[in-house]
């Protein structure tokens, strides 16, 4: 892992018992996660009892050191022998190591979900509906007498919502529902690999 | 269920017996022509200049012929029904069959271009899908997640153009297997008793 010296900087303060003492560091651990998981950005987040002690200053860079590196390790989905050595030669003790391992392993899959969600895509499709009516007749054509349904559905582009609708006869919802039969048995054929 | 034709349409359409049952046979075809891709002006001047009458009497006819076939597909009248409605005319039993040869032939297509008139809705044409794994991304490297792309077309969106659009849209596999059940329940739905009833006894 590269890391920048600012960073570098910040995580030697981290290891240094002298500026963090045990309990402070897992705090300051717990608390990067936290800031790096909750929707929203808290700007108490490090008003923390325990982080009392610790300079205002030196707090913020280590927490931004961390955060830096946690993100860095989930994207590129580091092990622990590269996390160990990296750690390692920012001065930090196997305890500590052990510490860091410990909580990332706890939220990793967490963090990993929401990188993954970063980014742009097509608007995802999350649920559809569906209504049966029968066409009787309108203005311009009698006895018309056709079923036909109205198809809903529900997408989710970039967090908003947005509804497609279209109305499809009978013979091609039914030609609708066999495309997706097909893709579905070809996602099936695939997991099999 | 006869037609009512109004004093002013008979007083359009009696421009056709004054000319040869092919001349009507031929404003069968331009009325048909019309129905299916909209009028043209200089057709109405051209067969003027050659039957020697004036424009506005060509189109009268014409568009007579328009309205007498579309209101008869319109409500699907029977063979004996439009043979009797066209009889106020006082037509010849040459002409009465030209034109109820006309209707026969022609009342499906009518009345498929007449039904889509009134969708303001786009309706289903086509879908197109495709398998991705997403293996990477700027966030985060090292990643499996499969996706599936599809690339719904929809066709006739407004104004009675029949323009197609595509959307492409994605979704992943555990949602596709609802959609394919919720989808099918819409198929189910079709085939119960309820609906079946409805179906025979609105007819």
């Amino acid at each position: 892992m590269e890391l920048c010296e600012s960073v570098q900087r910040g995580l030697q303060q981290l290891a240094d018992p002298s500026v963090f003492i045990t309990s402070c560091y897992r705090e300051l651990l717990e608390v990067s996660y936290r800031s790096l998981l909750s929707s929203q950005a808290d700007p108490g987040v490090l008003d923390q009892a325990e982080l009392k002690q610790v300079e205002q200053i030196v707090l913020k860079q280590s927490h931004t050191a961390a955060t830096t590196f946690i993100l860095e390790a989930v994207k590129l989905n580091a092990d622990k022998s590269t996390i160990s050595s990296c750690l390692e030669e920012l001065t930090f003790s196997a305890e500590r190591i052990d510490i860091f391992y410990e909580a990332h392993q706890k939220h990793k899959k967490e963090l990993e979900r929401l990188l993954a969600s970063i980014g742009r895509c097509p608007p995802h499709i999350n649920d559809v509906s569906w209504r049966l009516q029968y066409h009787v007749k309108n203005n311009q054509v009698d006895k018309v007498n056709e079923p036909f349904y109205c198809i809903a559905l529900n997408t989710e582009n970039e967090g908003s919502p947005e509804d497609i609708n279209f109305t499809c006869t009978v013979e091609q919802l039914q030609d609708l529902v066999g495309k997706l039969k097909d893709a579905a048995k070809c996602v099936e054929k695939a997991s099999q690999m | 269920m006869l037609l009512v034709l109004s004093e002013e349409h008979k007083e359009h359409l009696s421009f056709l017996p004054q000319v040869d049952a092919a001349v009507v046979g031929e404003f069968g075809r331009i009325a048909l022509e019309f129905l299916r891709r909209g009028t043209s002006p200089k057709i109405y001047e051209g067969a003027a200049r050659k039957l020697g009458v004036s424009v506005e009497m060509v189109q009268h006819g014409v568009e007579g012929l328009m309205f007498l076939m579309t209101e008869s597909s319109k409500h699907m009248i029977s063979e004996v029904d439009f043979l009797d409605s066209v009889l106020v005319l006082g037509f010849s039993e040459e002409l009465n069959q030209i034109l109820l040869q006309l209707y026969l032939q022609h009342h499906a297509h009518i009345r498929s271009i007449l039904s889509q008139l009134p969708s303001n809705q786009p309706a289903y044409h086509n879908l197109e899908w495709r398998l991705d794994v997403q293996l990477a991304s700027r966030a985060v490297r090292q990643q499996v997640v499969p996706i599936l792309t599809l690339r719904l077309l929809l066709s006739g969106v407004g104004d009675g153009v029949c323009a197609r659009r595509g959307k492409v849209l994605q979704t992943d596999p555990s949602t596709l297997l609802h959609l394919i059940s919720t989808l099918e329940g819409a198929l189910a739905a079709m085939k119960s008793s309820h609906a079946r009833r409805i179906f025979r006894n609105i007819k």
